[in-house]
């Protein structure tokens, strides 16, 4: 048939166009050697891991304003691992990662409970009693945080004295993440997710148990958050509760509705990217920088509410005459 | 022996009895019909049947079995499956990805080996992209495949609600209202798919306002009205009942 | 504990409680008639603030007048915010998209339209504190026990703004049609009512009622261009704990949250907010309502 011969076309020149992609981001710190540089991508890259649990969650109907909280939990967890209990990174991340998932399961049963607006504002809430007892309580340092994190032991002959081999452990991370996101949408599980997000009471009709599915989207988004966590901790070597509020979470949902948010992680990539550098690029006052951004989610609500990718795809299945088989729009 | 009895179900909404002191009983293998005006409280009982609402009093009891308090989704894993009045469909997908997704208590593979996309997962996903084909071809949708829901005309949403109710494998099926808005051939079309689904073996609780289709169609026929049953029994019974013809007199229809 | 600080604290508590309440309500306003979660709310609130100021204290305007005028500009605002961007998206995204969607963007460009308010009033007026010296600065006594005439006056004024919405939303044609949108659109339009007038005037009641807080209360506490963002929390919170949807719920919330956190505050300083977040979270681990709101979805 016409129509497997055009998917079986675009799916190879999606598969050559993602491997040049691929090849360039890993030959990238060779090319580029200024440490700034490779800083922001290094962020970026966590941004778009940020950007890829508020999609999951999205894909399963809910919306997050706290993945700053589990991200906070996760770089806090694995700081006083390392620090009080002398581990060493390699035990923190996946630790911490555990330890993360587990509160996520814990916070979660209760608040999935309540899915829609209310979901929303106890998220909200719930990022902000996180930052705040980061920052009250002496034990997880105060306002004034953490300090002395170590970096990550000597992985053979790897030494992490320089941004370079940072920029490949998050890589590294960033795309376990995605290919452990992308099996789980492109299985039954993900289809149960979008189910439940297009019509819950229908989805209910089938058998599916709304709460459990829910809660695993909620658990495995925050463990790749607090995943992230750890490593930034690592990275940085200090922490403070500042790094995780403030616009933190806002700026996540940005990058997943500025990239397109049917994209659950192409999305939050080309968002994440964007947001990262462009700032920069501009040169734009820094109190100028909110309004922008302002501006900027209005005009996309308003008019791209697809995303750059959505967008693009509206363009594309335009110009063709046939109707793709099997792809979701906007 | 009745597939589904329901005993003094009662609902209350703000005071009010939406349905009230409601008895009746389905037998396996058999068209029910559940009329009555507007507001009688017909699509507030099917919500009581399949677990969105719980009752404030009674009992629903299916193949044996106490059903009263389990949430929806429990209900639809026992073999009820339903309809909606509106069209409740997944407006974004496609047709054939609608029935397809519709398609859960069927996996035999558990959910992890699906994230694994084990070559079995695979094998059971090709099965069942085969029998969503069949359910699409069964209701005449076969050519729709690749349309978005939200585009199709509102006969078509019809049907396609029931080809997602039918990928539940339900042994009851709750239909709500599936003729209204439809065109006589579009009608016809219906009642004959309803007839053949009565004949696969499924039992069948019946919506409609439809009367020729709900005379032609059921075998027996209970009526509501201000929430309260009126009167029951076989089509000719019904027809020459005259509390159920005042009912219909007395009220507006839609 | 002397019975003079006791009562000392339960007026701190209930004029905290009064600046929650009408935010709330404004916010539940909002939310029940229009389905929008507005985070641009605590803005409304501090532009209720700043433009009492610019009113009453650069411009030397009467306090009262000014307070009018203040509240007239936030249902300006409010009006323009919903014509400008919520109406849009509203219609954009109809009652077939499914909730998340519908959520999520009208939730994103309330976050926008923050963004643009706060930092556009960070710049225009400053980083700094206004403050307002008192209107009311007389104080009342009570044997051991002093008052400052400025809360009591707060909280009066409240219950007469609660009272007054009581009369409008129950007693009146126009509230009687807010309820009936809020309730469900399509009867709504069945009965001739135009769902967007409506949609503007709920906006413009939610937003002009958070100016009202922030106008009331700028007198009182300082004047800051993140005083929105600050509250929003506290402002959210109440509403969860009140019931998303419930009117009495809010004026209940927002009274327990007010005196939690003005009894909190005197015991434990600081951390007491984190403490009642807590504990409220905790309550709705039981009654997921809120103590009398309905769980809407």
């Amino acid at each position: 048939m016409g129509k497997s011969l055009i998917n079986r076309k675009m799916s190879k020149n999606r598969l050559i166009f993602g491997g040049m992609v691929l090849a360039a981001l890993v030959l990238l710190p060779l090319a580029v050697k200024n440490a700034y540089m490779l800083h922001l991508f290094i962020m970026a890259f966590i941004g778009i891991v940020l950007g890829m649990t508020f999609s999951m969650l999205f894909s399963a109907g809910l919306i997050t304003l706290g993945a700053g909280a589990f991200y906070a939990i996760g770089a806090y967890g694995s700081t006083l691992l390392s620090t009080r209990l002398g581990l060493s990174f390699w035990a923190a991340l996946p630790l911490s990662t555990l330890i993360t998932g587990i509160v996520a399961l814990a916070i979660g049963s209760i608040i999935v409970r309540h899915p829609g607006m209310a979901f929303t504002i106890i998220s909200l809430l719930f990022a902000h009693v996180v930052i705040q007892a980061a920052g009250q309580i002496e034990f997880f340092g105060g306002w004034g945080g953490i300090i002395g994190v170590e970096r990550p032991d000597p992985l053979g002959p790897i030494q992490f004295t320089t941004k370079t081999s940072f920029y490949y452990l998050i890589l590294f991370l960033l795309l376990l993440t995605a290919l452990v996101f992308h099996a789980l949408y492109t299985s039954r599980i993900g289809r149960i997710w979008r189910a439940i997000k297009l019509s819950p009471p229908l989805a209910e009709t089938l058998g599916i148990n709304l709460y459990r599915y829910r809660l695993l989207a909620f658990v495995i988004a925050s463990s790749a958050a607090g995943m992230a966590g750890s490593f930034y901790a690592h990275y940085f070597q200090m922490i403070t509760p500042e790094a995780f509020g403030g616009w933190l979470s806002i700026y996540i949902q940005l990058y997943a509705v500025l990239g397109g948010l049917e994209f659950y992680i192409l999305g939050p990539a080309i968002g994440a990217v964007i947001m990262t550098f462009v700032p920069e690029y501009l040169r734009i006052a820094k109190e100028m920088e909110p309004i922008i951004t302002g501006v900027f989610l209005l005009v996309i609500i308003l008019f791209f509410s697809g995303g750059i990718l959505g967008t693009l795809q509206r363009f594309w299945t335009a110009k063709k005459t046939s109707v793709l088989s099997g792809k979701e729009q906007l | 022996m009745a597939l589904l009895e329901i005993r003094n179900l009662k609902k209350y909404f703000s005071g009010l009895a939406a349905v009230n002191d409601v008895g009746f009983s389905v037998n396996d293998g058999e068209i029910v019909g559940l009329i009555g005006p507007n507001g009688a409280g017909k699509t507030t009982l099917f919500n009581l049947i399949s677990g969105f609402h719980p009752p404030d009093q009674g009992k629903v009891i299916f193949a044996g079995e106490d059903i009263t308090a389990l949430r929806a989704d429990q209900v639809a894993r026992k073999g009820i499956g339903r309809t909606f009045q509106a069209s409740t469909l997944f407006m974004q997908s496609t047709v054939f990805s609608n029935v397809f997704s519709a398609f859960y208590r069927q996996y035999r593979q558990p959910g992890w080996k699906a994230f694994l996309h084990t070559p079995k997962v695979k094998r059971e996903e090709q099965a069942i992209r085969k029998a969503a084909m069949d359910i699409l071809e069964f209701m005449g949708l076969a050519a729709l495949g690749g349309e978005l829901a939200t585009n199709l005309p509102h006969g078509h949403q019809r049907a396609l609600g029931i080809c997602i109710a039918l990928a539940t494998e339900p042994r009851l099926l709750l239909l709500d209202e599936p003729l209204t808005g439809m065109n006589p051939s579009e009608t016809m079309e219906i009642v004959r798919k309803i007839r053949q689904i009565q004949e696969k073996g499924i039992t069948i609780l019946l919506v409609e306002h439809n009367m020729r289709a709900v005379m032609d169609l059921c075998d027996r026929i209970t009526v509501l009205n201000y929430g309260r049953k009126i009167a029951e029994g076989t089509p000719e019974r019904i027809r020459k009942n005259r509390e159920v013809t005042e009912a219909y007199l007395g009220r507006e229809e839609a | 504990m002397t019975t003079a600080l006791f009562i000392q604290l339960v007026v701190n508590g209930l004029v905290k409680g009064s600046t929650f309440i009408l935010i709330v309500l404004g916010l539940d306003i909002i939310l029940r008639g229009t389905k929008i979660l507005n985070f641009a709310h605590g803005q409304f609130y501090m532009l209720g603030a700043y433009t009492l100021f610019m009113f009453c204290r650069l411009w030397h305007v009467n306090f009262l007048l000014s307070l009018v005028l203040s509240g007239l500009a936030l249902v300006l605002v409010g009006a323009l915010s919903y014509l400008s961007v919520f109406g849009v998206v509203q219609r954009r995204f109809t009652a077939t998209t499914p909730f998340t969607y519908r959520l999520l963007m009208s939730a994103m460009a309330s976050v926008g339209l923050m963004l643009i308010l706060q930092q556009g009033t960070l710049i225009a007026f400053g980083t700094a504190e206004r403050g307002m010296p008192s209107i009311f600065p007389q104080i009342i006594t009570f044997g051991d026990v002093r008052l400052s005439l400025e809360k009591i006056l707060i909280i009066l004024f409240s219950m007469f703004i609660c009272f007054g919405l009581y009369l409008l939303m129950y007693k009146t044609k126009l509230g009687l049609a807010m309820r009936t949108v809020s309730f469900d659109p399509e009867i709504a339009s069945l009965q001739g009512i135009n769902s967007f007038w409506i949609f503007m005037i709920c906006f413009a009641l939610g937003s002009a009622l958070a100016g009202v807080a922030g106008g009331v209360i700028a007198p009182v506490f300082a004047v800051t261009p993140t005083m929105g963002t600050h509250i929003i929390f506290t402002a959210f919170l109440v509403l969860l704990v009140g019931g998303i949807g419930s009117y009495k719920g809010a004026i209940l919330g927002g009274v327990l949250v007010g005196l939690a956190l003005s009894f909190g505050f005197h015991f434990l300083g600081g951390i007491s907010e984190l403490f009642v977040f807590v504990f409220v979270i905790i309550i709705l681990i039981f009654k997921p309502g809120g103590i009398l709101g309905e769980v809407l979805d």
